[in-house]
Order: structure tokens, then C-alpha cells, then sequence
């Protein structure tokens, strides 16, 4: 009898600490299944010469609310859900600016503006609205300093089925907590890091003119920039289409067709013809500085002139140049006379900015500008007519590909090419069409709307791009079919600018009970058994056994157990 | 979501078998060895189920309601009952009378309308249910609960299927009832042997008939879980009194 106890004791020690190694191992897994995940793009994070600006946190952990709180409760464990269609930009002004505590915020951008959604004139209007508040809350998020979160999403219906229960909660007066149960958004993501020196890459090509023979000196050169690098509040959906996804697409094209030219010694002109494409564009041209430093002596002196292109696929029948010579200089009079003539060809108008440089300053408004420091002649066509602010008009949420009008944009390139041209050939004032439509060197539309599509749905901002970004690579390659030589250079960016990583995460929308229903749940189960328990002692045992069990009077229960032994040896006797 | 709603749906699930393990007189004879035979003989027959269903059965894309496929999980869910068989006949309790006799005299009320002499094919049939419902509940439920209850997101899906279990467990004593009236009563009234297999019958094949419901006919989770509590009483309920009934004449 002993022996079978025994054995039996020794099994069920051998039963629990098996339980307790696989409960251990089970421990150890832990799964996340949540009701809804959405991709969300989290705001910028940058320092300017240490100042903090933009959203300084990235991990999310909170219960979600909407615009319809109480007055007066209490949001610093709460992330505010605001669509992007209803936004008053005052509220935001308001928390931003008196700096209340908030657990986070998190932007829902209409669908129109996802990234793999191309053109289409589908709900134009709806975007009228939400231009105007997209380019303000853009402004206000990124020259302000946020200590929370702050995401930005798209709509669909999943998180728009949590917007209105999470509105409805809202109305009913109680915000959301622990105890009241309702949704809670969760992003798992690390600290953010700071970005370790920024590589910005300069990608030339440099197409050879015709040298007479016995002629020692170096041809004149004309050059072509544009910057291809964008900023703007969510540095992932940040891929400007028109600031200057449009720029880089009309040089492109140029020098396809300056390349189709050239590859004829006899129609080859007696120019050379650098393209440059830039990068460190909104943090004051800092490439293009590196890269005019990084020129010979001679070669900057043979440039005759440099033409930059920011932003030329947007305007309606103006389109301006920006120097900082002044007018009356004779460089500028031709330059400009030229595109003139061009232009009133094509049906359109060009205006003439000047605007004068100041050395002290180190604000760089326009590309010309860095080569007009070093007394280089440059011009930057725009469609733009002030120059912007600093990180202003650089490609940020509303610059997506219907923000760019194709006819428009293929004028553009059209009047550089023709200008271009006609001061290479000698051509000026003469009524000759070199790019005519429908010839064998007119501007292809199919290659002009295949490239915006791709940057388009390219996001460009600087220091997330690394030195061998398939897109840095497919523009050199690019570059390097249209021109005899195509050089990168890479470079770091200037000090003034710091980056913090993290610009994608995940989010996970859980829907939890508060923890009052855990603990009335609980209370109702331990009724039921306790409930349970009785009914099974009645039925089986009688309720005296049931109120024995309460009072255990000592004397009964050796009575019983004495009675058990007696019992258990008569067995024994009996087996 | 979180440890604490599974700690509840914990709770609900596998109390019930505590409960009954303990308020029951099974715990005073020392029954666990013959439990956890059932529950060896449970484990058995699930094998044996999952082969014959991997073996026999095609995955359905969709989630119609196949009879084919409901009839051939059917037969095989008569492996179940095989298995019961088997356990009761070959896993006899042996310890028996004396003890008994003198508990029973000296239940009162409710129980002598039960008659409960505590023989051995009801110690068994009722050890053995505690251990073959608690083995069912655990590997079915268990992995489950504890992956699922214990994220952040709050479903009623874990508490509901507490409360099947809760139905699985009188299902399984009217399983088991009706089992040992079927096979280790040798004196059985006449009359109430088709009812008897006609329960037992429709008792067996519970699980089919809940699939066809879900499936077939689309119901929503909640409703079958309320419908398997009231199948499950009213089951109780018969074969309580079939058991009385067969109980008489002997007494």
C-alpha cells in the first residue's frame, strides 16, 4: 500500500516538474495578434546646429482618442486620431504652440494621396480642400518641437471603422483608459538613432562638343543642374513630384536629346554640355557647393553659362528666371532674350527675377546662387516666383503625382531644349523649330510620364538614401547612356543638419476590455463554481457534508479518517 | 488579452472539472490512477482519430457544409465511443462496497431518490468521465487560451469556448451515463433500451451536428454555444432519468 503510494508520489513530481519545463517554453513565445495593422510614416526628426525640431519620440504605446474630447481632459496617455479631411488647424496650432501634454498624434491622409495611387483626376476637388490644411499643418509640424509621436497614415476602412468607435466613445463624455476599455495603438520600435554622417551624391555627365581641328583651346560649356532630393514632414512619403521630381525628369530629357545630336560628329554643336544632378538641395544647395568646389579652375572658367531647374511641371501660362546678376548685365540679356523668343513661340510668357546675393548670409534660396558665388553665370527657371523659406517647397505631402501637369511640364522641357539649342547652333532669332512635335527629336511623352511615375513614388530625402540606392544607381545609369561620362561623388552632409532614423513603422490597433470587466468577470466565475461545487456536494454527498466542510469540527474528522483505516485494513484482509 | 482574461477563461474552463473531481465522492477513493488511465485511453483515440481523418479526409477550401465529409468525421468520431467502451470494461475500478454502503445510508434528502449505492461500474464510468472530459478540454482548449487570451486584443471567442467546455463536460457525463447503463448494467427494463441507445446515439454525434450548424446553416458562434448548453441539459437531464429509471428495479 505504502509502495504504491510512493511510486505514485513519485510520479506525479515527475508529471509536475514536466508542466513547469513546458510552461517555461511556452512563456517564451509570445504572439502579437492584432485586430488591424497599418503602415504609418512617422514625422521628421532633425536638429538645425542643435536645436530640436520635429517628433522626438517613435515607440507609441496609448489608448486612442478623437477630436470630440471633453474640454479640459486629461491627453498625455492618449494618442489623438485626427483625419486630415476634418482638421481645424487651430487645434493643432493651440497643443503645438502651448505645448500640452499629448500621448501622440496620428494624421489620417486621405487615399488619394498613397504613393502607388498615380495620376487620375478622380475627387479633385476633395483635394482643393485638403491642400490649403496640408500645406499649413506641414509648416507648423516641422519647424515645431514635439515630445511625443507623431504618425502619419492612410485611410482605409478598417481604421476608419476604429475612428468611429473610438468618436462614439468619446461622445459619451468618458476618455478612453485602463478602466473603460476601448482601443489601444501600439508601435514596438526602437529609440531613434541619429543618422551617422549623411552621404549626399552628385551624379555629372558631360557630353563632348566637336573640336576643330587644331583648335588648343577648351570649348565653352554650357551646364544643366537640377537637385533630386526632397524634404518634407514624413520623410517616407516625402517624393516630390514636382519640387523637383519635375527638374530632374526635364534634364533627363534634354539630355536624351542632346545625346541623340551629338552622337553625329555633323550635328555635333561646338559646346560641351555637363549635366549635373544634385542632392543637399533644401539644406541650402549643399551639394552643388561641393560640387562646384570640387571643379577645376579651368573648367569652371570655360561654363558659360549654368541653367537650374526647380520645380517646372506645375504652372499655368508664367514661367520665371531668377538671376542674381542684374539684368542689364549683356550674359543676362542673352540668356534671357533667348528664352523669350522661345517661349512666345510655344504660347507662353517668361518673366525675369533678380534677386541679389548676400555673401554673409548663409541662406541659399536658389541652385544659381552657388555657382554665382563663384562668379559662374547661372540662372535657375522656376515656375515659383519668391524664392522659398528654408525647407520650404521641397517636396512634401501634397507633392504627389497629379500635382504634376504633363503639358505644362513638356512645354517646360521643350523651351530649355529649343533655347539651348538655338545658343549652340547660333540660331538665335531665327524661326527654327530643332525639337519640332513629330519629328525624330521630339519630347517623347511616354519617357517623360515613366520616369515622373517612378520618382513619384520614390521617397528622396538625403540622409535616408544610401551612397548605393537603387534609384542613385539607376540614375547614373541613365545619365550614363545619354553622355560620354557620367562621375559620382559622394560627400557628407554639412554639419548644421542632424537625422534621426525610424521614418516607417508598423502600428497595431488592439481592442481591449478595462480591467473593471476583468475583475467583474472574474467575480462572476468564482460564483458559478463556487455555485457548482455546492450543488455537486448536495446532490451526492447531502448538505451536511456541505456545512461539515465549513465548520471542520476537529472531532468528526478523526471519527471519519479513523473509520477510513479500519475500512482500508478490512480490505486489505478482503482482497 | 493580458495574463489576467486568461486566468478567467482558465478558469472557466477547466474549474468545472476541478469541481467535480472534488465535490463528488470520487476524490475520498482515491480514483486518480483510473483518471488518468482514461486519460491515457483519450489520448489514444485521438491518435487514432487523427490518422483516420488525415487519412480519409480532404482539406475544403470553403467553408460549406460537406455531408460527405460530415458523415465520414462522424464515423470516425464512433472511434470515440469505441475507445469509451473499451475503458469501461477493461478499467474497472476495484474498490468497492463496504465504504459505500455505509455512506450511502447515510446520505439524506436528494440523494435517496438517486438511490446512489455507489457500485463499482458508477466509480468507474464517473472517474473515468472526470479523466477523459479533462483530457478533452486540455488538448483542445489549452494551447488556444494560452496563445491567444493572453494578447492585448479582447475577443468573447475564449470565453465562449469556456462555456463549451462547460457543455462538454455534462455532455461527457451523459456519455458516460449512458455508456455504463448500455454495457455494464446486465438487468435493463426492456422498454428503455432503443431510448437508451437513441441518446447515447445522438449524444456521440454532437460534434457533427454542431459543424452542420456553424457550417450549414451559418449560425454565429454565441448561438451554437448557447444551443450546446441546452442540448447539454436537456441530454443530462434524460439520461438522469433513465438512470433512476434503471435504477429502480434493482432496488
Amino acid at each position: 500500500m505504502a509502495h504504491r503510494k510512493a511510486r505514485e508520489r513519485d510520479m506525479l513530481d515527475s508529471v509536475y516538474s514536466m508542466l513547469a519545463l513546458v510552461f517555461i517554453l511556452v512563456a517564451c513565445v509570445e504572439l502579437c495578434d492584432a485586430a488591424t495593422v497599418v503602415d504609418v510614416y512617422r514625422l521628421i526628426q532633425y536638429d538645425i546646429s542643435g536645436v530640436p525640431f520635429g517628433s522626438r519620440l517613435a515607440s507609441l504605446n496609448h489608448h486612442a482618442g478623437s477630436l470630440h474630447f471633453s474640454p479640459g481632459a486629461d491627453l498625455s496617455r492618449t494618442v489623438v486620431m485626427i483625419p486630415v479631411r476634418e482638421l481645424n488647424i487651430s487645434f493643432v496650432t493651440e497643443y503645438v504652440s502651448r505645448k500640452h501634454p499629448l500621448g501622440g498624434m496620428l494624421f489620417l491622409l486621405p487615399e488619394i494621396f498613397r504613393l502607388e495611387n498615380g495620376g487620375g483626376g478622380k475627387d479633385v476637388r476633395e483635394k482643393e480642400v485638403v491642400k490649403n490644411v496640408l500645406l499649413e499643418l506641414e509648416k507648423l509640424l516641422v519647424h515645431a518641437k514635439l515630445p511625443y509621436p507623431v504618425y502619419f497614415a492612410f485611410e482605409n476602412d478598417e481604421i476608419d471603422a476604429v475612428l468611429d468607435d473610438v468618436k462614439k466613445n468619446d461622445a459619451t463624455g468618458q476618455p478612453a483608459t485602463a478602466t473603460t476599455g476601448g482601443y489601444k495603438l501600439v508601435i514596438p520600435i526602437a529609440e531613434p538613432k541619429k543618422v551617422a554622417s549623411p552621404t549626399i551624391t552628385n551624379i555629372q555627365g558631360w557630353l563632348q562638343g566637336l573640336k576643330a581641328d587644331g583648335d588648343a583651346n577648351q570649348l565653352p560649356t554650357i551646364a544643366i543642374v537640377a537637385s533630386y532630393d526632397t524634404f518634407g514632414a514624413a520623410p517616407a512619403l516625402s517624393v516630390g513630384s514636382d519640387s523637383n521630381g519635375s527638374g530632374v525628369v526635364a534634364l533627363l530629357e534634354v539630355a536624351r536629346l542632346f545625346s541623340l545630336l551629338y552622337s553625329n560628329p555633323k550635328t555635333r554643336g561646338r559646346y560641351n554640355i555637363l549635366f549635373g544632378l544634385t542632392s543637399g538641395g533644401p539644406y541650402n544647395y549643399n551639394g552643388t557647393h561641393k560640387w562646384l568646389r570640387s571643379f577645376d579652375q579651368r573648367l569652371r572658367e570655360s561654363i558659360d553659362y549654368a541653367i537650374c531647374l526647380n520645380s517646372v511641371g506645375s504652372w499655368n501660362n508664367e514661367l520665371w528666371i531668377h538671376v542674381s546678376k542684374p539684368p542689364e548685365n549683356a550674359y543676362i540679356k542673352q540668356i534671357f532674350e533667348g528664352f523669350t523668343n522661345v517661349a512666345e513661340e510655344l504660347g507662353f510668357k517668361v518673366g525675369l527675377k533678380h534677386k541679389k546675393i548676400n555673401i554673409s548670409n548663409p541662406r541659399v534660396a536658389w541652385e544659381h546662387e552657388q555657382f554665382s558665388r563663384l562668379r559662374v553665370t547661372a540662372a535657375t527657371l522656376s515656375e515659383l516666383s519668391a524664392a522659398p523659406e528654408l525647407l520650404e517647397s521641397t517636396g512634401g505631402l501634397l507633392d504627389s503625382r497629379h500635382f504634376v501637369d504633363e503639358t505644362s511640364f513638356i512645354r517646360s522641357v521643350q523651351l530649355v531644349a529649343e533655347s539651348l539649342a538655338r545658343h549652340i547652333y547660333g540660331y538665335q532669332g531665327k524661326n527654327i523649330q530643332i525639337f519640332a512635335d513629330n519629328s525624330s527629336l521630339a519630347v517623347n511623352p511616354s519617357y517623360i510620364r515613366s520616369w515622373l511615375d517612378l520618382l513619384s513614388q520614390t521617397p528622396r530625402v538625403a540622409p535616408f538614401i544610401s551612397k548605393n540606392d537603387p534609384f542613385i544607381m539607376a540614375l547614373k545609369k541613365e545619365l550614363a547612356d545619354h553622355t560620354d561620362e557620367v562621375i559620382m561623388q559622394h560627400e557628407v552632409l554639412d554639419g548644421m543638419f542632424t537625422f534621426y532614423d525610424s521614418t516607417k513603422a508598423s502600428l497595431n490597433i488592439y481592442q481591449v476590455a478595462s480591467v473593471t470587466f476583468d475583475l467583474l468577470l472574474l467575480l462572476v466565475l468564482g460564483s458559478y463554481l463556487i455555485v457548482l461545487f455546492s450543488f455537486l456536494v448536495i446532490t451526492t454527498r447531502g448538505l451536511d457534508d456541505l456545512i461539515s466542510l465549513f465548520r471542520r469540527p476537529p472531532s468528526r474528522k478523526v471519527e471519519v479518517s479513523q473509520e477510513k483505516l479500519a475500512n482500508d485494513n478490512y480490505e486489505c484482509v478482503m482482497v | 488579452m493580458t495574463v489576467f482574461h486568461f486566468f478567467n477563461c482558465a478558469i472557466l474552463t477547466f474549474g468545472p472539472h476541478a469541481v467535480y473531481y472534488s465535490a463528488t465522492p470520487l476524490s475520498e477513493y482515491d480514483t486518480l490512477g483510473t483518471s488518468v488511465k482514461a486519460a491515457l485511453v483519450y489520448l489514444g483515440t485521438a491518435l487514432v482519430k487523427l490518422v483516420c481523418l488525415a487519412t480519409f479526409l480532404k482539406v475544403s477550401e470553403t467553408d460549406n457544409f460537406d455531408p460527405y465529409q460530415e458523415l465520414l468525421k462522424a464515423l470516425i468520431g464512433f472511434i470515440d465511443v469505441a475507445g469509451l467502451y473499451f475503458a469501461l470494461t477493461q478499467l474497472t475500478h476495484r474498490n468497492i462496497s463496504q465504504n459505500h454502503k455505509f455512506q450511502a445510508v447515510g446520505l439524506g434528502g436528494l440523494v435517496k431518490t438517486l438511490n446512489l449505492k455507489l457500485q463499482s461500474h458508477y466509480l468507474t464510468s464517473f472517474s473515468m468521465l472526470a479523466g477523459w472530459a479533462f483530457a478533452d478540454s486540455v488538448l483542445h482548449r489549452l494551447a488556444p487560451l494560452w496563445v491567444g487570451a493572453r494578447g492585448l486584443e479582447f475577443t468573447w471567442d475564449y470565453l465562449l469556448q469556456g462555456l463549451e467546455a462547460n457543455a462538454n463536460l455534462v455532455l461527457s457525463i451523459s456519455l458516460a451515463a449512458l455508456g455504463s447503463l448500455m454495457w455494464l448494467r446486465k438487468n435493463k427494463p426492456k422498454t428503455l433500451i432503443p431510448i437508451i441507445y437513441a441518446c447515447a446515439g445522438i449524444v456521440a454525434t454532437m460534434p457533427s451536428i454542431t459543424s452542420y450548424l456553424r457550417r450549414g446553416l451559418g449560425w454565429q458562434f454565441p448561438k451554437v454555444v448557447g444551443f450546446e448548453l441546452f442540448t447539454s441539459l436537456v441530454m443530462a437531464f434524460i439520461s438522469w432519468q433513465l438512470f433512476s429509471a434503471c435504477q429502480r428495479p434493482s432496488a
